[in-house]
């Protein structure tokens, strides 16, 4: 029977080597296609190499609605007291994953990577609209992929995502001359030297591997590979501020050395008001109650034992806080989502007004990567202005 | 040839979309263990401790085994002489479970005990990531005398005894209780959809096992190898001499430079043995030990949303408080210290690891 697929776009397979930590990810090199297919009212997610018809996939998975998920990689493995962001890799990389099993299945995208000065980790609205569809359709839902993929709208589109565009970055390396490091696995001109060797890029040069900075023979650790598509950065012109900036983490704009001075100078209002998002247990612990089980945190004895404490034993609750390796983790993790398109979500969740709700202007995406984050720090910002001018209007009306 | 990505056919759409089952999507979000969310990475005593202490059991702590000998192991519980005074109920191990390790027909060591298998508490691990609890139950199921497990406890063990262990797996994840309990102590991760969590290697690589002493016989209870697995006979007494060198052997497959590995003991309550004996500062500690257990595990529960903006709030009010530039110069110190990190990341060796 003919296969109809629903949706086909370019994919490599990745092999991962568990036997290091962390565990490398090591791109194979072949070009190939993911497409899914309904058969049976179930969906099928297949891989096949490009020069293999439909019906022979490599790869050909058939999928319980719910039970699997197309989410972009990131390898997350946090020191307790780090809250640092999350290596990405330098190559977009999806996993398949499996809530009835470990399976995973990682592959890495073989368009051309949009990103204006060629930092090949960055997923582009379009790479991520693409794994939200097929993350969809894994769910059961409907989608109407054409409607998607229409809507999307790409900023920094100069050349059509064609296969054509791709085959001849494959063939040549004078497009590496002309996109800023896209050649040097996203960089800059700078990164185009020995980089290319160490991260196993000849075989790009061949032309096998679909145009990305990615090859199967030995590349670094997914840090070093991310450091190396950095490592132009600085010498980039205006384009380089633009999308996809690396930005900073809140780990790095609240550290101990920032918070504990504004704890230090708060009033009683102002600490009782960052405690009241704390969690009750913390204050009755201060207390020392003996079993806080069997407190009930809304009760009585526990209001009491609260406001027995003095402002200082408070603001030494405060600071411990924002010392420990569970804050730190938040901190990271809140990062990450940001930076994962969770800002439209979060700055609503909060009611933290952001610019265009958060998504990209004009589209119908999410901001990411540094620009979600510095765009979630400027829309604190305007809701401190905006407390701010309101006491002094009121002020002046006194 | 446009765009990269061809959305073909929406006739194979519409067939594909033709099938919808609520029942089973909402079915199967009820029916199980939020995987995702389970993730037990820090076998920690503080952890467990307070996570059989939710499930109802009583006076049961876990301590670190930090030397692989018998006395340290009787040290921990506090124990000089009678082990019935202070004893070990068992023993987790923590390691790191080799890619390729199939199930066998026979163990690498000690014998499979299908038949004992009626009579012990033992489940087929059918959750991934709730292998932590699996250890912690199989001990915990096989104690009931020794150990106050509690009402809930032995209400579970009534109604999954005449279960084959596969089932007892799956009443495991359907045990509403430990479900609860167990997610709680999950790493709290609520801003991001804990789906999309990195598929980080280690929830399938590192495997918790149980050792404990039943009916006799020294047990090795994984519930990834088809039955308990016996390691000889083995009084209550004789456990910790008896545990030790399997535990050696166990760590000794690995490579040596696997050195990811953890052992806790399951002991009674220390604070019960101090008082008994009247030592005050070994109660005293051990109280100091509890109090940071709980305020550990109560911010590990924590979502730290509205704090950290909070939080945020205050610190970009106190900078816009003083001096002109003094906002932008917090932004941009953490910005290069960002940048920085990742250079330095960078010049270090190959084999750096993540963050």
């Amino acid at each position: 029977m003919s296969i109809l697929p629903i949706l086909t776009f370019k994919a490599g397979i990745c092999d991962l080597d568990t036997s290091t930590s962390p565990p490398k990810v090591r791109p194979k090199t072949q070009p190939g296609y993911i497409y899914l297919y309904a058969e049976d009212e179930l969906v099928h997610f297949c891989w096949r190499p490009r020069s293999a018809p439909l019906d022979h996939p490599e790869l050909d998975l058939v999928m319980v609605p719910t039970d699997g998920h197309f989410q972009p990689y990131d390898y997350e493995d946090q020191p307790a007291t780090s809250s640092q962001i999350r290596t990405p890799t330098n190559g977009r990389i999806y996993v398949l994953k499996f809530s009835s099993s470990s399976q995973r299945h990682l592959f890495w995208l073989q368009s051309k990577s949009q990103h204006p000065s060629g930092n090949p980790g960055w997923f582009s609205p379009r790479d991520l609209k693409l794994g939200q569809i097929i993350d969809q359709l894994l769910q059961g839902e409907e989608v109407d992929v054409h409607d998607e993929i229409a809507n999307i709208q790409n900023d920094n589109d100069d050349e059509p995502d064609g296969d054509e565009t791709m085959e001849d970055i494959e063939g040549t390396g004078e497009h590496g001359g002309d996109h800023h490091g896209s050649s040097g696995g996203g960089a800059g001109p700078d990164a185009t030297g020995g980089d290319i060797r160490e991260e196993g890029e000849p075989s790009r040069e061949g032309g096998a591997d679909g145009g990305r900075a990615l090859s199967s023979t030995d590349p670094s650790t997914i840090v070093q590979n991310f450091l190396n598509s950095l490592k132009g950065a600085p010498s980039m012109g205006p384009a380089s501020q633009a999308e996809g900036k690396l930005f900073t983490t809140l780990g790095d704009l609240l550290p101990a050395e920032t918070t504990a001075p504004v704890i230090e100078a708060a009033g009683q209002s102002t600490v009782d008001h960052l405690l009241s998002f704390l969690p009750p247990d913390l204050m009755l612990l201060a207390q020392e109650v003996d079993d806080i089980s069997s407190v009930d945190p809304n009760s009585e004895t526990a209001r009491a034992a609260i406001q027995a404490l003095s402002v200082n034993q408070k603001k030494d609750i405060l600071r411990r806080v924002v010392r420990s390796p569970q804050f730190s983790q938040s901190l990271a993790s809140l990062t990450a989502a940001l930076r994962d398109g969770g800002l439209p979500g979060i700055s609503d969740a909060l009611r933290i007004k952001v610019e265009n709700g958060g998504l990209v202007r004009g589209g119908g995406v999410p901001l990411g990567s540094g620009e979600a984050v510095e765009a979630f720090l400027q829309g604190v910002r305007r809701s401190v202005e905006e407390e701010n001018g309101n006491q002094s209007n009121r002020m002046e009306t006194d | 040839m446009g765009a990269p990505i061809y959305a073909h056919y929406r006739d194979s759409r519409a067939q594909f979309l033709a099938y919808k089952s609520p029942t089973l999507k909402g079915s199967r979000k009820k029916k199980h263990i939020n995987i995702e969310a389970v993730v037990l990475r820090e076998m920690d005593k503080g952890v467990f401790t307070y996570l059989v202490d939710n499930l109802g059991v009583k006076d049961v702590q876990f301590e670190e085994l930090i030397a692989l000998d018998a006395d340290s192991l009787r040290e921990i519980s506090g124990n000089r002489c009678s082990s019935m005074e202070s004893p070990v109920y068992g023993v987790i191990f923590l390691f790191k479970y080799p890619t390729g390790e199939t199930r066998r027909d026979t163990p690498q060591k000690g014998t499979f005990d299908s038949e004992a298998a009626e009579n012990i508490f033992f489940a087929a691990q059918t959750i991934q990531n709730a292998c932590g609890t699996q250890a912690l139950l199989s001990v915990l199921l096989n104690k009931d005398g020794a150990i106050d497990i509690g009402s809930q406890m032995r209400d579970f063990k009534e109604f999954t005894n005449a279960f084959p262990s596969d089932l007892r797996g799956e009443a495991l994840s359907n045990s509403e209780l430990i479900r609860d309990v167990h997610n709680s102590f999950a790493r709290s991760s609520p801003f991001v959809d804990e789906t999309q969590r990195a598929a980080t290697e280690d929830d399938d690589v590192y495997h918790f096992i149980a050792y404990t002493p039943i009916n006799g016989s020294l047990y090795e209870l994984d519930g990834l190898q088809p039955a308990p697995i016996s390691h000889g006979p083995c009084t209550f007494d004789e456990f910790p001499d008896k545990v030790i060198p399997v535990l050696q052997e166990r760590i000794g497959r690995y490579p040596a430079t696997e050195i990811r590995f953890n052992l806790l003991a399951m002991v009674r309550d220390l604070r019960i043995r101090a008082k008994e004996i009247g030592d005050h500062e070994g109660l005293v500690r051990e109280e100091h030990k509890r109090t940071a257990w709980q305020w550990e595990n109560a911010l590990r529960r924590h979502n730290f949303l509205g704090f950290t903006t909070e939080i945020l709030k205050g610190v970009v009010r106190s900078k816009l408080q003083e001096s002109g530039t003094s906002y932008d110069e917090w932004v941009q110190n953490a910005t290069s210290k960002t940048e920085n990190r990742l250079k330095d990341r960078r010049g270090g060796s190959g084999s750096a690891e993540g963050f």
